[in-house]
């Protein structure tokens, strides 16, 4: 009956790339404590890395450390990254890049999150004052 | 951490992981090479979309002079993400033998 049982982690993380290291050890921490399996390891970490480098480099306004959320509940795992005192940002309004075009016109821009779309089950957005969090639900069964 | 290297037929290697918090390091390696070069992946776990664009942008360099990189022993988490970033139309890539 665990898999019932809320199992949580939450950090707060500086806003530079430089502490990806950092925030990879925590979730290999938590993933191990709440039993999440090595196959959802990788596009995990890839899904808080693109979302969280995109928050480093284009949140307006962002100066405070990005809270990162770890939940794993009711067969789901959920992964929430908060940006504090920054403008409204969805990523379900990026529009997807074209990963068809040939080499003379493809640019990295676009891509993380073009990628990471196709790694989670639902996005979520939500925008209260300044505070705003994108939650990223991947289905474990 | 990522660590790159040339191997002993020349290619390039790269192991562990190809993140966004490594990409400069990798960037001011693949900027010496002028030359078409096969890139052994085997034992790269991960890559994230900062690491796919210092490929992207070796890429584009070198094949400006005829010259192209062919990524080779591909497999797992970064063969999946190189599918859905559409880089095998714009690279050559082999797949890792099977495990035995």
């Amino acid at each position: 009956m665990a898999e019932s049982l809320e199992q949580a982690a939450q950090q707060s993380f500086p806003r530079t790339a430089a502490c990806l290291p950092e925030i990879f050890d925590f979730m290999d921490r938590f993933f191990a404590h709440a039993g999440v399996g090595d196959e959802h390891r990788m596009p995990m970490q890839f899904v808080v890395e693109e979302w969280f480098t995109n928050l480093v480099k284009y949140s307006r306004g962002g100066t405070r450390d990005i809270l990162l959320d770890l939940k794993r509940q009711d067969g789901r795992l959920v992964l929430s990254l908060t940006d504090f005192g920054v403008e409204r940002f969805d990523i379900r309004e990026v529009r997807d890049v074209d990963v068809n075009l040939d080499l003379k016109h493809r640019t990295p821009g676009g891509l993380g999150i073009h990628l990471l779309k196709r790694m989670v089950d639902d996005i979520g957005y939500e925008y209260v004052d300044g505070r705003s969090t994108t939650t990223f639900v991947k289905k474990l069964e | 951490m990522l660590d790159i290297r040339v191997g002993e037929k020349g290619e390039i290697v790269l192991s562990g992981r190809f993140d966004a918090s490594q990409a400069v390091k990798a960037e001011t390696f693949m900027a010496a090479l002028t030359e078409s070069r096969n890139v052994d992946v085997s034992d790269l776990q991960y890559v994230s979309s900062a690491g796919l664009g210092v490929l992207l942008a070796t890429q584009k360099r070198l094949m400006a002079t005829g010259h192209a990189l062919k990524l080779v022993n591909v497999r797992g988490h970064v063969r999946e993400v190189l599918h859905y970033s559409g880089f095998d139309q714009i690279f050559e890539i082999e797949a890792a033998p099977p495990a035995s």
